[in-house]
């Protein structure tokens, strides 16, 4: 199973070790993928919140014609990561920002989910018991 | 730390939308766990974790533990996506 994570939830990763977006990016069984522009927009974030941790280790993808996602978002500044999550060619997109993503229409066009971390932890939970 | 938060059936019941002899006859079959306390019922809040905010009580917890920082996260992240 593999995953596009949005910088909010690394962030989040570093700042709690209990939280579920530590769970998640901890978690062996789920690839997570992030993007060259997360990292960077991670590293500035990490400044301003005064983080001293080194981001985790996630395999980075190198996105382009982030213009072209625009429409994906209420913010265009958000477009790449629904860029990095359609080029990883992912089926889920996990963040805690999901009133930012039009999430109908990136199902309907990209068919990518959108989730939070908790909740995407519940659904493999529950894949397990169905399965 | 232990949670000490509870409800009554009755509490359970307007919670969920059911009447009160559906949520006693879940406790009877085991899909609401619940301790009786001589007389009565009580309901532990991570019994109905699931059917309140769909993640199990874990999650919950570890999904509210996150969303602590999130609002700085999300400003400082909103100020970052500018300078890319």
């Amino acid at each position: 199973m593999k995953v596009f994570v949005d910088s909010d939830v690394v962030i989040s990763s570093l700042i709690s070790n209990t939280g579920a977006a530590s769970e998640l990016i901890n978690n062996l069984d789920i690839k997570k993928i992030i993007s060259n522009l997360s990292i960077k927009e991670s590293e500035i974030v990490k400044l301003r919140l005064n983080i001293n941790k080194p981001l985790p280790m996630l395999e980075t993808i190198v996105i382009d014609n982030v213009k072209k996602y625009s429409t994906y978002s209420i913010d265009p500044n958000d477009a790449h990561i629904v860029a990095g999550a359609d080029q990883a060619k992912v089926r889920f997109l996990i963040t805690y920002n999901l009133k930012h993503y039009k999430i109908d229409k990136i199902k309907r066009d990209l068919n990518i989910i959108i989730m939070t971390p908790g909740m995407f932890l519940q659904y493999l939970r529950l894949s397990d018991k169905i399965d | 730390m232990i949670s000490t938060k509870v409800y009554t059936p009755d509490q359970v019941a307007e919670i969920l939308q059911l009447s009160s002899n559906t949520v006693y006859d879940l406790i009877k079959r085991g899909e609401i766990l619940a301790k009786r306390i001589g007389n009565v019922y009580r309901i532990p809040a991570n019994s109905i974790s699931f059917a309140l905010t769909g993640l199990d009580y874990d999650l919950y917890l570890a999904e509210k533990e996150d969303k602590k920082n999130i609002t700085a996260i999300e400003d400082a992240l909103s100020v970052a996506r500018t300078q890319l």
